[in-house]
């Protein structure tokens, strides 16, 4: 596994994986190929890494990106997540803030992210079904004892919310219909379900225990899951010193109180009170029991 | 195993640090992200086996080579310092490192710099002193000795001046006394105590390659950033 000491390339932003400990015999999976720094860190430390998204255009500029950096175990493949069924093949699946977007096309009937031509015509509109058949594939797909790593973003929480609730409540007072109505009643349904699971990490956790995973940790991660400078095992906050990450800021005297203000809040919300469900990310790793 | 990341990439070095709890025991783990991480994070092992030559936490710093490597550092007990520590409230515990330092630098065979010894890479148990974070670790000239302790003065006098904006008489007579305490003894051929801030900041920028930074200089060493009139004050107050 020794290469040449010839590229600086950093790759800080997958320290995440770094909580896993990729073993050279490894064969990793990582569904949407969100974070390019995280396939090559993969891949660097496994035997093989494959890498699922349904966009050419995303693949094409992935396959660039590797050859770049001179990866040569990694395996692109063009597919929707639930196209491709492996079975007991992989000791780790990677699912990098996918499974928000997962959520955000199923709200939205439509793909805003994926090629639309790709995304399968039938779609299954609801929430809990989608993911847990997602859960399935990536269960079915790992050994046993295999890992799950899972990141995602909390702060969809306030914006989706607000942001749907806003769009659908103006509509909804603007001019009354049938249709209108309906579509409110299956918005609330789908924000809840969304509030329900993609949110609190209590609720990702009974999905996990749902789809037979086993030893599930879950992490607070500072200041953002796609570059974390701080992160926090839940399980261990008794033990775990909280310190606001610093949001280094040298333009202008605004934005530096707006800092030492968030720094103070941070320090309140999460060193004080401990009120770790308001963190900004969170990680989950989980096994594939034996 | 649980870990939790303490921090990522500190002034760009390319290097995470966990501490990871294990069933029955807590330790630290370095990992680097990149090649020039990997080059820190050697560095860093042939510091600490500079350091704990022939001492038994030696046998409990692991250094795995992989495609990235690790350096894991055992959890040493005692008490730790905050990095924002000042004079203030720790002089016996500096007079205690100056000394300490005076015996453990002369005598070892080969001369080395730690280059970034501040108070709170120090954990004191007792009369037991450990040192971490040997990232800037590298091998010097003997006639350098004091630039790590004079490098850790101006560390301190700098968060005390950010804390009362100037040094009290009580703070001065403290520092002129750490430097009577350092040079004794000292031969003539030093090339650093005979204006200490000023001829440690020279060290720091004849010899930066030395120091593995991939950083500004003056983000990583406040010695490096301060105006040069300043280490001119500090030093008449210190060698007068």
């Amino acid at each position: 596994m020794l290469a040449p000491q010839h590229n600086y390339t950093n790759l800080s932003s997958a320290v995440g994986l770094g909580l896993i400990g990729f073993n050279e015999k490894d064969i990793v999976v990582d569904y949407g190929c969100m974070c390019f720094d995280s396939l090559v860190y993969a891949s660097r430390l496994s035997k093989k890494i494959v890498g699922i998204n349904p966009s050419y255009e995303k693949l094409n500029t992935l396959q660039n990106r590797l050859v770049e950096e001179d990866v040569k175990n990694c395996d692109l493949v063009n597919a929707n997540y639930n196209e491709q069924h492996f079975n007991e093949v992989f000791n780790c699946v990677i699912i990098n803030s996918f499974l928000e977007q997962l959520i955000i096309d199923t709200i939205h009937n439509k793909s805003i992210f994926f090629d639309s031509i790709i995304w399968p015509k039938k779609k299954d509109n609801s929430l809990g079904e989608t993911r847990i058949g997602f859960l399935q594939t990536v269960y079915d797909g790992l050994r046993p004892g295999g890992m799950l790593y899972l990141s995602y973003t909390n702060k969809l929480r306030f914006i989706v919310f607000l942001l749907l609730s806003k769009l659908e409540i103006m509509s909804f007072f603007t001019s009354f219909s049938l249709k209108k109505a309906l579509r409110f009643i299956s918005l609330v349904k789908a924000i809840y379900l969304f509030l329900y699971y993609l949110l609190p990490q209590k609720g990702f956790e009974r999905l996990l225990k749902t789809n037979g995973f086993v030893d599930i940790e879950k992490y607070a991660v500072f200041p953002d899951h796609k570059y974390p400078l701080k992160i926090i095992p839940l399980s261990k906050l008794d033990e775990c010193s909280f310190e606001p990450v610093l949001y280094a800021s040298r333009e202008g005297s605004l934005s530096r109180i707006f800092a030492g203000v968030k720094r103070r809040v941070d320090r309140l919300i999460f060193k004080k009170f401990k009120l770790f469900d308001l963190s900004p990310s969170f990680i989950i790793i989980a096994r594939k029991v034996s | 195993m649980l870990c939790e990341l303490i921090t990522n990439n500190t002034h760009n070095n390319n290097i995470a640090l966990y501490k990871c709890y294990n069933t029955n025991k807590v330790f630290y783990r370095k990992a680097a992200f990149s090649h020039w991480g990997n080059k820190v994070i050697e560095n860093e092992k042939k510091g600490y086996e500079w350091f704990y030559k022939d001492t038994e936490p030696l046998a409990e710093i692991r250094f795995r080579r992989k495609y990235f490597y690790e350096l894991d550092i055992p959890q040493f007990k005692g008490k730790k310092f905050p990095s924002e520590s000042v004079i203030s409230g720790n002089e016996e515990t500096i007079e205690m490192i100056i000394d300490f330092y005076k015996g453990r630098w002369s005598t070892n065979d080969i001369f080395a710099i730690h280059g970034d010894l501040a108070l709170c890479n120090f954990i004191i148990d007792k009369n037991n002193i450990k040192l971490v974070d040997w990232e800037h670790f590298h091998y010097s000239d003997k006639e350098y000795f004091g630039y790590d302790i004079i490098n850790m003065l101006f560390i301190l006098i700098y968060h005390e001046s950010k804390r009362t904006f100037s040094l009290n008489k009580r703070n001065r007579d403290f520092l002129k006394k750490c430097y009577i305490q350092l040079v004794e003894g000292v031969g003539s051929s030093n090339k650093i105590l005979e204006k200490p801030f000023q001829n440690a900041r020279d060290y720091l920028l004849k010899f930066t390659d030395r120091f593995l930074i991939n950083t500004n200089t003056y983000d990583k060493f406040v010695l490096f950033g301060s105006p040069l009139s300043v280490l001119e004050h500090f030093d008449s107050i210190v060698t007068k």
